[in-house]
């Protein structure tokens, strides 16, 4: 299991893209022009970066200046598509593993503490250390959104850092038309606010609906009362190597624990 | 919900919401290999389709490719997929122009399609047969024969429904012109697939960005635009796709290699930590999976991009000003799905 | 009719009012979700041709149907039409419910929008399963209504008193 590359630092910012590029020495050149020329034409802005060579590229930016890359992505780099806009909640799941994976109900989460990633194993213990992904991030809602040039095949991901205390963003939606829906979309899952954004309703859900179905601490309510009915097929193995012998003696097993 | 004035639309607005399932959440809640099932349902006549870019994705974080042979076997459902929602979409705006009877022929041929995914994945609609590193199951004996058999029937599909519609004065009076969107309009709304090149915008994923694990490559074919942007031009490329992927698959029935269907995964699938994103080109546009992934046996968060999404969320845009059969028109030609749009 | 307002009725007469229900059920099509593919293929496409059961699915709204198939999803957000359309339903009505989503919620029985399974609003007569379920299983399940509308007494229905599955 290979770490995050930029699993919790936060304050280290340079190292983060230059990780896996390291590794496997092969250097995107496009992808690294990209990054290059939003940190030109974005300044400070731009806090953190990463590139999957020959894959992807990923830019956090301030929250201040979401609009504003936005504006630079479209109408000065050519990112003319807008794939889509989302958010990321960071929280582990407070309801351990039984929300995680049917075959662990509360009891069983001794055992699978050992190579449950860090920071997953004791969700309730106190505040946790969140675990970003590519690119960084020290909150833990984040704003994700994905552009893409369709002229010279490009795609970029944004991901913005939103302070707990004041879930909003200015909206993209006056320079991304597509981006209205989105919004409405993460408002209602993430309940982030969009400002500036011209038609705030549901989009989903009934209007009496209550919480953020897409936190982390919404309760699937079915999964509370009744775990998983069906017969437990993807338990855990003890040993990852030799598959047919060791492995039906320790499906009894585990079946029979 | 549409405000009128008179016969014209002044505002329309489609609410969507009825079909939402929640799927990010419940993919959160599924291992890799349940959520294949799950998300076999959100465009549910292309079903095939909607499994590719997941198990891609994962198949991108573990660092698997399946084998050649499996990547071919692929590619072909996955186009056969496109010939059962697409060739329904042609009969669909027959029955929504008035014409019942190309309705019914494209149900009866769009049968052979189904027959020949069932027979080899024992599904009609929801196949659930895509693995990570690889397929299933291998083809039934017979199976080449018979499909190309098919991709004959559904290509008469195609003639007809040129004669049939096309070519009706009355069609082309109701959609030329009709729904303009042009293409800088499209791009900014995020629509893809075939409404994207009816606005003369040349791209196609699976030319472009084919993920590794298709192999559109061995293949040789043609990308359609049409320069218009209206209700027509999206009914004409579409059409054209159609007669397209009945050439990729014959192509591609001719040349599967021999070899294994599976690359060699562990029987519990733990997916390495990182993110991927990785789209194709379904039936409706680009469908694409952000799969965040912490090194567990579930997904972290599963983000769907799905294409009547982007698609449909033009419409407040396109019908301002139309009158109410154009609007009609439309909705037909952008070609959505319920549970595409809503998830 | 004086026979059947007093509760009774003879015979013959029963039987032959049920033989003429049972082949002629007006359908509406109620299609949600992927099983509303299946019942268009079944109801529409020449191959499976619902009609040679007399059943024919072209009423223009629910106020002239007898049956309703409730095929695919319910979520939350349609239930309340849902109910609104079986209200709007004459009596005798019949409801199919088509599919493991309509049936107990099917592969969304965790989700936290949709309705597991549509008999928590509506009374259904006979549940189809699969997912979705093929287009004969759908025939099939009208088989089984009509079998049940054959030997329903209907004087008993008119008296309201509950209807017995057997
Ligand atoms: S039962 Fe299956 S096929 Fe039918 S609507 Fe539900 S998910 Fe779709």
């Amino acid at each position: 299991m290979n770490p995050l590359s930029s699993a919790d630092t936060t304050d280290e910012t340079a190292e983060a893209p230059a990780d896996e590029a390291v590794e496997t020495v092969e250097v995107d050149e496009r992808r690294q022009a990209v990054v290059d020329q939003f940190t030109e034409l974005l300044g400070d802005a731009v806090v953190q970066s990463h590139i999957r060579p020959g894959d992807d590229v990923w830019i956090r930016v301030t929250r201040d200046a979401w609009a504003t890359t936005a504006d630079v992505a479209r109408n000065r780099l050519g990112f003319t598509f807008f794939d889509f806009l989302s958010a990321m909640d960071w929280l582990p799941s407070p309801f351990g593993r039984d929300m995680d994976a049917q075959e662990d109900t509360s009891g069983a989460v001794a055992v699978d503490d050992a190579d449950a990633s860090p920071g997953e194993a004791d969700a309730d213990a106190g505040p946790v250390a969140l675990e970003t992904g590519y690119a960084g991030g020290d909150t833990r809602f984040q704003l994700l959104a994905r552009v893409y040039d369709v002229r010279n095949h490009i795609g970029v991901t944004f991901r913005a850092d939103l302070p707990d205390d004041d879930l909003a963003a200015p909206t993209w939606s006056t320079t991304y038309l597509g981006a209205d829906w989105h919004e409405r979309e993460v408002r209602e899952m993430f309940g982030i606010n969009f400002i500036g954004h011209p038609h705030m309703v549901n989009l989903y859900l009934p209007g009496e609906f209550e919480g953020y179905p897409l936190r982390k601490d919404f309760p699937l309510l079915a999964r509370r009362v009744k775990p998983w009915p069906g017969i437990v097929d993807v338990e855990q193995m003890p040993t990852d190597g030799d598959e047919d012998a060791g492995d039906l003696r320790c499906r009894r097993r585990c079946r029979r624990q | 919900m549409a405000k009128l004035d008179g016969e014209q639309v002044v505002r329309c607005e489609p609410i969507p919401g009825y079909m939402h399932r929640g799927y990010e959440k419940l993919c959160e809640v599924r291992t890799y290999p349940q959520v294949t099932t799950l998300v076999n349902r959100i465009d549910w006549l292309g079903s095939f389709a909607n499994e590719v870019p997941f198990i891609l994705a994962a198949e991108k974080l573990m660092d698997v490719e399946a084998p050649p042979r499996a990547q071919v076997i692929r590619t072909i459902l996955f186009e056969l997929s496109r010939l059962g929602n697409i060739s329904l979409f042609l009969g669909d705006l027959g029955i929504q122009l008035g014409g019942l009877t190309i309705g019914f022929y494209a149900f009866r041929d769009r049968e052979f399609v189904l027959n020949q995914i069932e027979s080899a994945t024992g599904g009609r609609f929801h196949p659930n047969f895509d693995r990570i590193g690889g397929i299933k199951d291998d083809l039934p004996k017979g199976w080449i024969a018979e499909t190309k058999r098919a991709m004959d029937r559904i290509r008469r599909l195609c003639d007809e429904f040129e004669e049939l519609v096309l070519g009706n004065e009355i069609f082309a009076a109701r959609t030329r012109g009709v729904g303009v969107i042009p293409s800088d309009v499209a791009l900014s709304y995020g629509m893809s697939g075939a409404n994207l090149r009816a606005t003369g915008v040349d791209w196609d994923l699976r030319r472009d960005a084919c993920p590794p694990g298709l192999s559109y490559d061995l293949a040789d074919w043609k990308v359609w635009t049409h320069p218009d942007g209206d209700s027509y031009a999206r009914t004409w490329v579409r059409l054209q796709e159609v007669r397209e992927s009945t050439h990729i698959v014959d192509q591609l029935l001719d040349s599967i290699p021999s070899g294994p269907i599976m690359a060699k995964v562990p029987r519990i699938i733990k997916v390495p930590a990182g993110e991927a994103y990785v789209a194709t080109e379904n039936p409706l546009g680009e469908m694409g999976y952000y799969v965040v992934s912490k090194g567990d046996l579930v997904p972290f968060r599963v983000k769907i991009r799905s294409a009547s999404f982007n698609n449909i969320s033009v419409v407040p845009w396109v019908s301002r000003g139309v009158i109410i059969p154009d609007l009609i028109t439309i909705m037909a030609s952008l070609y959505f799905i319920l549970g595409d749009i809503d998830r | 009719m004086g026979l059947v307002e007093s509760g009774k009725m003879p015979k013959p007469l029963t039987t032959l009012l049920s033989l003429s229900r049972k082949y002629s059920l007006w359908v509406y099509q109620w299609g949600l979700a992927c099983c509303a593919i299946e019942m268009g293929s079944a109801f529409a496409s020449p191959r499976y041709d619902v009609m040679r059961l007399g059943v024919i699915p072209f009423p223009a709204s629910p106020r002239q149907a007898d049956l309703v198939v409730i095929s695919g999803t319910v979520t939350d957000k349609m239930a309340p039409a849902v109910k609104r359309l079986y209200d709007q339903m004459p009596d005798p009505k019949y409801v199919i419910s088509m599919g493991s989503c309509a049936n107990c919620g099917g592969p969304y029985w965790d989700s936290y929008s949709v309705t597991k399974g549509v008999d928590q609003i509506i009374p259904v007569d006979v549940y189809v399963p699969g997912c979705p379920p093929r287009p004969e299983a759908l025939l099939e399940g009208i088989i089984l209504l009509q079998e049940r509308i054959g030997t329903e007494d209907m004087s008993k229905r008119w008296r309201g008193e509950p209807i017995v599955v057997s």
